[in-house]
């Protein structure tokens, strides 16, 4: 019974397939060379370096800013579509052509753009973060807003609630668990996007260090880099994602 | 305070006609259920006279006042629905209090107003729960004292208890007696039950097929012997049941 607990805690099975992963890890980058392949050791070194000198804490806090900007104005907005939606139906429909378009177009047009229009600047990423995660998080918010039970808000009709209570005591809460959702998907998609906009023309954050790292052919930092953001990605869905939607759903 | 209702040749058309012409007084304090055969209109009948329906033809005064027409009537009208609505991320005690804001009452107010209903309801104790956290009677009990909490001129109740089993139907049909005796409202109960509307209606009345129109009307003070009167209503209800078939096929 404990032992079997342990087991599952420890994801004993997982570590066994990452322990033959970087085996085969090892064979491989000492069958074709450490610029190819660097070894788990270099890579380990590396990433020791970068937590000693710092390095590690300015490229994720300048990624980590780029992406609160971009992501931050993107859920303000997408509440802003979604009261819209809620308000009225013409609107409802504008907002649902229009993320279908956003949702469409692809990270590269964005990148590209706003290059053009903002130069080598740290608006750049923001901006191409805050366009690919907007259609994600008003999406969900907008079907929020349409799933919000109807037999409630009679109820409240019923009971002669203002449209503000209605607001707060009905729909807000409907809405909250779509709000955390497409929080977690658009928070998940603005590192991964936000990261790749770094690689033209900014200076800091975690894309434009990789970039770096390949053109000075020291490949051990590109993969110490790319741990670097699973580590982030997967400690801000633990600690901030997961912890809010548990909060917010207590009810349940 | 309990007010009479009037229903004065009340219609309603959903592409057919569903409801041809209603039309009955109901006193204040009385306990009127609404009979009649499935798909008869009794649930839209129930949502006209609370107002959220508007009749095809027809009117409908509380207290005096007509519920259809320019602005709201001043009458206060609790509803309990065949489910409980309650809010599910509020506890029983803030659904309750929730419905009195519109009232103007106070905080302190509203939660005792709220607690008294709560434990008139026979849910002392768990004010705290949320509603996921108590069982189907119990849900179904919070949300009769939220409609008891607005103090209502009219109560309207449709089929509260059709999804509870036979214990807790008996249970609670017993509790909503008591309630409708210690607090005097006017309610008008839709029901498909017979034995349901014989055991708790001081008026019956039974609705014809669709398109419907009153069938019979009874007063429910014992001078029918309650077997006869359940018999007679059961023949009625199988009469109504059989011409609606014919003219549905």
């Amino acid at each position: 019974m404990t032992a079997g607990r342990w087991t599952q805690r420890l994801h004993l099975p997982t570590l066994a397939v990452a322990a033959v992963v970087v085996a085969g890890w090892l064979v491989l980058s000492w069958r074709y060379g450490a610029f190819v392949l660097p070894s788990p050791l270099a890579v380990l070194r590396g990433l020791v370096e970068i937590v000693r000198s710092g390095e590690v804490w300015a490229h994720t806090g300048a990624s980590l800013a780029r992406i609160a900007a971009g992501f931050g104005a993107a859920v303000v907005v997408a509440l802003g579509m979604g009261l819209l939606a809620f308000l009225s139906r013409t609107a409802r429909a504008v907002v649902h052509d229009v993320l279908a378009v956003l949702n469409a177009t692809s990270v590269f047009v964005w990148i590209v753009i706003s290059i053009i229009w903002f130069g080598l600047s740290n608006w750049a990423p923001i901006f191409t973060t805050f366009m690919i995660t907007l259609p994600v998080v008003a999406s969900t918010l907008v079907e929020g807003v349409e799933s919000v039970d109807r037999r409630l808000l009679e109820m409240g009709d019923v009971y002669r609630l203002s449209g503000r209570q209605k607001f707060a005591a009905i729909v807000v809460p409907s809405i909250v668990p779509y709000l955390v959702a497409g929080m977690k998907v658009g928070f998940g998609l603005a590192l991964k996007v936000s990261v790749m906009a770094e690689i033209f023309g900014v200076t800091t954050g975690i894309g434009y260090v990789m970039n770096y790292s390949r053109e000075i052919l020291a490949t051990q930092m590109v993969f110490v880099w790319a741990i670097v953001m699973i580590l982030v990605m997967m400690t801000t869905d633990k600690l901030l994602f997961d912890t809010m939607s548990r909060r917010l759903t207590r009810w349940r | 305070m309990a007010v009479a209702l009037e229903v004065a040749g009340v219609g309603k058309d959903f592409l057919i006609p569903i409801i041809e012409s209603v039309s009955f007084d109901v006193d204040a304090g009385d306990f009127v259920c609404l009979l009649g055969p499935n798909g008869c209109g009794k649930t839209t009948l129930l949502r006209i006279v609370g107002g959220l329906e508007a009749p095809s033809r027809g009117t409908v005064t509380l207290g005096g006042e007509p519920v259809f027409g320019s602005g709201r009537h001043t009458r206060k009208v609790g509803v309990v629905f065949q489910e409980d609505r309650l809010l599910p991320w509020l506890t029983l005690r803030e659904n309750v209090e929730l419905v009195q804001k519109p009232l103007g009452a106070d905080a302190p107010l509203r939660r005792r107003t709220a607690d008294r209903y709560l434990r008139l309801a026979g849910l002392a104790g768990f004010e705290e729960y949320y509603p996921s956290r108590v069982s189907g009677g119990m849900r179904q009990r919070a949300a009769i004292a939220r409609a008891l909490a607005i103090e209502p001129d009219l109560l309207l109740m449709d089929e509260p208890f059709g999804s509870l089993d036979a214990q807790n139907r008996r249970i609670m049909q017993n509790e909503v007696r008591r309630i409708w005796r210690e607090t005097g409202r006017t309610i008008l109960f839709v029901t498909h039950a017979i034995e349901e509307a014989v055991a708790i209606g001081t008026t019956l009345i039974m609705l014809s097929a669709r398109p419907s129109r009153i069938r019979t009307l009874v007063r429910n003070d014992g001078r029918v012997e309650r077997a006869k009167l359940i018999d007679d209503l059961n023949t009625m209800i199988m009469e109504e049941v059989e011409r609606q078939q014919a003219a549905g096929s």
